[in-house]
């Protein structure tokens, strides 16, 4: 089994960050939704068994449950002088130092559809990023990084596992312990039953990989002197831009500019000198391919396309909540969206779990 | 030479009276595989995480004495300066995996050594060849199954080809082929390029005849080490045919099923005959599978699969890894809906999973078993005590389950899952990673559940355990009922039947043996 077909990390970096410009340009929902499902479409053709694919659901379910706290906190604090009216409530004002606004009273449609149409532009926004966490080998990306970022990159990826780990101990958990009892189900005491395993099992695997990666000669080599220039290079450019706000807040805007000008020339110099200086050599880096120019360039087109319509005026791309019933809708729109799902098309080989994986 | 010299060794971990290891004094010769073996929570993790510093730099602990490994000791050297002569390899392998792509994994030592990147793909190939894993290089290590997964951690452990080899209970998981092809593979290795072997096994009939030397390590104490056919003839962990051996006097006992076919030839075969086999127990039904069908990720992992499970009867399921029988039992339990066929529950069932950390979240061992009755409503303070004595846990009632070896835990969970008294116990794996006596306990408890009007059913790979409990047997294979039918009669059909059954047909347990032996006419069944 091979990885034909496979997209490069980089590649998908590019694709989320299209899809997030081109979904900022027209925040309309119909557009939003179209993102989406091609959010959809990429993990369901490109997501390998094993991998944070389990995990895209949970995150979109996530933005879902945002939206709705976001349109229920809105609906209830906003309060505009005309509008169509959809509920009266009971109404209290907070004291001052809680900023002295009102909860409850006129329940406004036009509000709770304003929440919602913005909140939803935050799901079109997590998906392309819940869908890239899904579809790429984060290892990969770490080592398409600069070397300097080996060893902390190596630790978040890491900690990124304990993602899908930790889904699949819960369900495990929750069914051990109805189990137990031959499924008789006991609400009391739950979340600790369910928590502490899944806790102490996870601090346990931990403590193993801890044991692994030392094992296994994990920082056996250890800074020489160009990485130790370059920690306090990073050092000072952090001091700077610490600064940098210091100066802002102060109105000294001359300092924050050349301070943070320092910064960034600090920091871009301690990841050059630490990535110049590091020993630790690859196995096989991936290099991005032919397939992944491609990709790139099809996905380019479609925040260029929106960019272009937005400039010559296309009136759908917002939804004007007032004065249009329903959001507007063009198939040119479309169109210009169709370019991100091309990397979805080609389906790659992925290898398939093991029976046991799967029983 | 010397690769491994644990010196007057003594580790005392923190919160524990009785020194983990104490007194230990063992070289051990390059190139020589040294078969570790011993009771659960005897001290054998620790004398092997010892050889390259685990103990004491990530466990804590104090050490007194000294391990010197190829000229290193360990109170200078942590893991990761040793990582270039001692490969580990973890229990779990899941545990040790830390990159996300087979291939990128195995790599993943040669990297941090700073290997030049020529000899870093060379190696990483050899690697791969060594375990025959090259063709899973691209997957994630959560697709893979157990032995799969297993040969790649020691594919990781094995590519920066160092001298010495260090395996906690590499077999535990597997099933007979799996197990097979491991210790294949790390015989070719230690024939091939000369690695020593350190090696922890429960399992003894595969490891016993390849190990050069074997010990035994019993409450902290290493025994003398020597021979494996000297050392374990008396350890009641020995092969089913060691006892065998035994009990027929035969000398020296045999280790393998060839010794003991060698000296059948020349002591001649014992009298009698075992007892009958009875189609099924005379209870009523308790729990029964008809035509079950399981679609699960895309795959069929059951199709037209049945089971049945009377009062009085012990239901072994085998079967290799991945054939489906994780999946009949959550079935069978209710934890999981067939797509096709009915499940008849006539009695109260619970079910033990395979692992027993799922289970464990009391404070104390007591704790645990109180759990399960305060769950089911009930209080009874005397149960819990005659639990603990049934499963040998009475002086460990005390402690946190967590901090128990991996053996201990799994009587815990046994324990807690039994004490609620279903009528059908449905154990996963249960004798996984524990020890003889262990094994004997759990074989009591179920005789005690039998006697009582229960039933049980036993997922398993192991075919000794298999014998001694087994009433019926039901072999799966790619989510199909294989074989089905009286123990005897469907083990005797196996390449990796019991050992007994293979030297003295139709003969499937010592205990059968030495019954026939005392009564010859058959009148003692």
């Amino acid at each position: 089994m091979n990885e034909a077909g496979r997209l490069h990390a980089a590649t998908w970096a590019w694709w989320a960050l299209a899809a997030v410009v081109t979904v900022q340009l027209a925040p309309n929902p119909t557009y939003v939704a179209v993102v989406v499902a091609i959010s959809v479409l990429v993990v369901e053709t490109h997501a390998p068994d094993g991998g944070l694919a389990r995990a895209f659901p949970l995150v979109l379910a996530v933005a879902v449950l945002f939206v709705g706290v976001r349109v229920v906190l809105e609906g209830l604090t906003t309060h505009p002088a005309t509008g169509d009216v959809l509920v009266r409530l009971p109404a209290f004002t907070l004291p001052v130092i809680l900023g002295g606004f009102t909860v409850g009273g006129t329940v406004h449609a036009t509000v709770l559809l304003r929440a919602a149409t913005d909140g939803f532009l935050i799901v079109g926004v997590v998906a392309p990023f819940a869908a890239f966490n899904a579809v790429v080998s984060h290892h990969e990306l770490v080592r398409s990084a600069p070397r300097a970022f080996h060893e902390l990159g190596l630790v978040l990826t890491v900690a990124l596992t304990f993602v899908p780990s930790t889904l699949a101990a819960i369900a495990a958990v929750r069914e051990a312990d109805r189990a137990r009892t031959g499924g008789r189900s006991v609400r009391r005491g739950r979340l600790l039953r369910v928590a502490v395993p899944i806790l102490e099992s996870g601090m346990e695997r931990a403590m193993h990989l801890a044991e692994s990666m030392d094992a296994r000669g994990f920082g056996r080599l250890g800074p020489d002197a160009p990485e130790r220039a370059a920690g306090w290079l990073a050092f000072g450019g952090l001091i700077c831009l610490a600064g940098t706000f210091v100066a802002l807040v102060g109105r000294a805007r001359t300092v924050a500019t050349a301070l943070a000008l320092t910064a960034t020339a600090a920091v871009a110099a301690a990841v050059a000198v630490a990535s110049r200086a590091s020993r630790r050599p690859r196995h096989r880096a991936r290099r991005p391919t032919r397939a992944d120019a491609l990709a790139a360039a099809f996905t380019t087109v479609a925040p260029v396309a929106v960019a272009w319509l937005a400039f010559v005026g296309e009136p759908t791309l917002r939804w004007r909540i007032g004065t249009e019933p329903l959001p507007g809708f063009d198939p040119l729109v479309v169109l210009a969206f169709a370019p991100l799902a091309i990397p979805a098309v080609g389906r790659p080989r992925l290898a398939r779990a093991s029976p046991e994986a799967v029983a | 030479m010397i690769a491994v010299d644990y010196r007057s060794v003594a580790v005392h971990y923190p919160g524990s009276g009785a020194p983990a290891l104490a007194g230990v004094d063992l070289p051990v010769a390059t190139g020589e595989v040294l078969l570790v073996t011993g009771p659960s929570g005897s001290g054998k993790s620790t004398l092997l995480r010892l050889a390259n510093g685990l103990v004491p730099h990530s466990s804590g602990g104090r050490l007194a004495g000294d391990v010197v490994t190829f000229d290193r000791s360990i109170r200078a050297h942590r893991p990761r300066d040793l990582a270039d002569v001692v490969g580990f390899v973890h229990q779990d392998p899941e545990a040790q995996f830390v990159v996300d792509r087979v291939e990128a994994d195995v790599a993943f030592v040669l990297e941090n050594l700073g290997t030049d990147p020529v000899v870093m793909r060379r190696r990483v190939e050899e690697a791969l060849d060594a375990l025959g894993v090259a063709h899973l290089r691209h997957r994630s290590p959560t697709t893979l199954s157990a032995g799969e997964r297993q040969r790649c951690a020691i594919a990781g452990a094995l590519a920066a080809a160092p001298a010495c080899l260090v395996l906690d209970e590499p077999t535990s998981q597997l099933d007979p082929q799996g197990a097979d092809d491991v210790l294949a593979s790390v015989t070719r290795l230690n024939a091939d390029l000369g690695t020593t072997v350190l090696l922890a096994e429960h399992r003894l009939e595969r490891a016993a005849p390849l190990a050069d030397r074997a010990v035994v390590v019993d409450a902290g104490r290493v025994g003398l080490p020597g021979p494996p056919e000297a050392v374990l003839t008396t350890y009641p962990g020995a092969p089913e045919v060691t006892h065998l051996g035994a009990l027929l006097g035969w000398d020296p006992p045999p280790l393998t099923v060839r010794q003991a076919q060698a000296a059948l030839r020349r002591h001649g075969r014992p009298p009698g005959h075992p007892p009958p086999d009875a189609e099924r127990a005379p209870g009523e039904m308790l729990l029964g599978g008809l035509g079950i069908q399981v679609h699960l990720g895309g795959r069929v992992v059951l199709r037209d699969a049945a089971l049945v499970a009377h009062r009085g009867e012990v239901v072994v399921l085998m079967g290799r890894n991945g054939s489906g029988k994780t999946t009949l039992l959550r079935i069978l339990a209710g934890l999981l809906e067939p797509r096709r066929g009915t499940v008849d529950r006539r009695g109260t069932v619970a079910y033990l999973p395979q692992d027993p950390n799922l289970l464990l979240f009391a404070p104390t061992v007591r704790d645990e078993l109180r759990e399960t009755l305060r769950l089911l409503g009930r209080d009874d303070p005397a149960a819990i005590d005659a639990t603990l004595e049934r499963f040998s846990l009475a002086s460990i009632s005390h402690r946190h389950p967590r901090s128990l070896s991996g053996g201990e835990r799994q009587r815990v969970a046994i324990a807690a899952v039994a004490i609620g008294a279903p009528d059908v116990l449905l154990l996963d794996e249960p004798t996984r990673g524990i020890d003889a006596a262990s094994r004997d306990a759990l074989e009591a408890a179920l005789s005690a559940h039998l006697a009582a009007g229960g039933a049980a059913v036993v997922a398993t790979h192991d075919v000794e355990l298999a014998a001694r409990i087994a009433t019926r047997a039901v072999v799966l294979g790619d989510g199909e009922v294989v074989a089905a039918g009286p123990a005897r009669r469907v083990l005797s059909g196996s390449l990796f039947a019991p050992q007994v059954l293979r030297v003295v047909p139709p003969f499937l347990t010592v205990a059968e043996v030495a019954v026939a032996v005392a009564a010859p006419d058959g009148h003692a069944w």
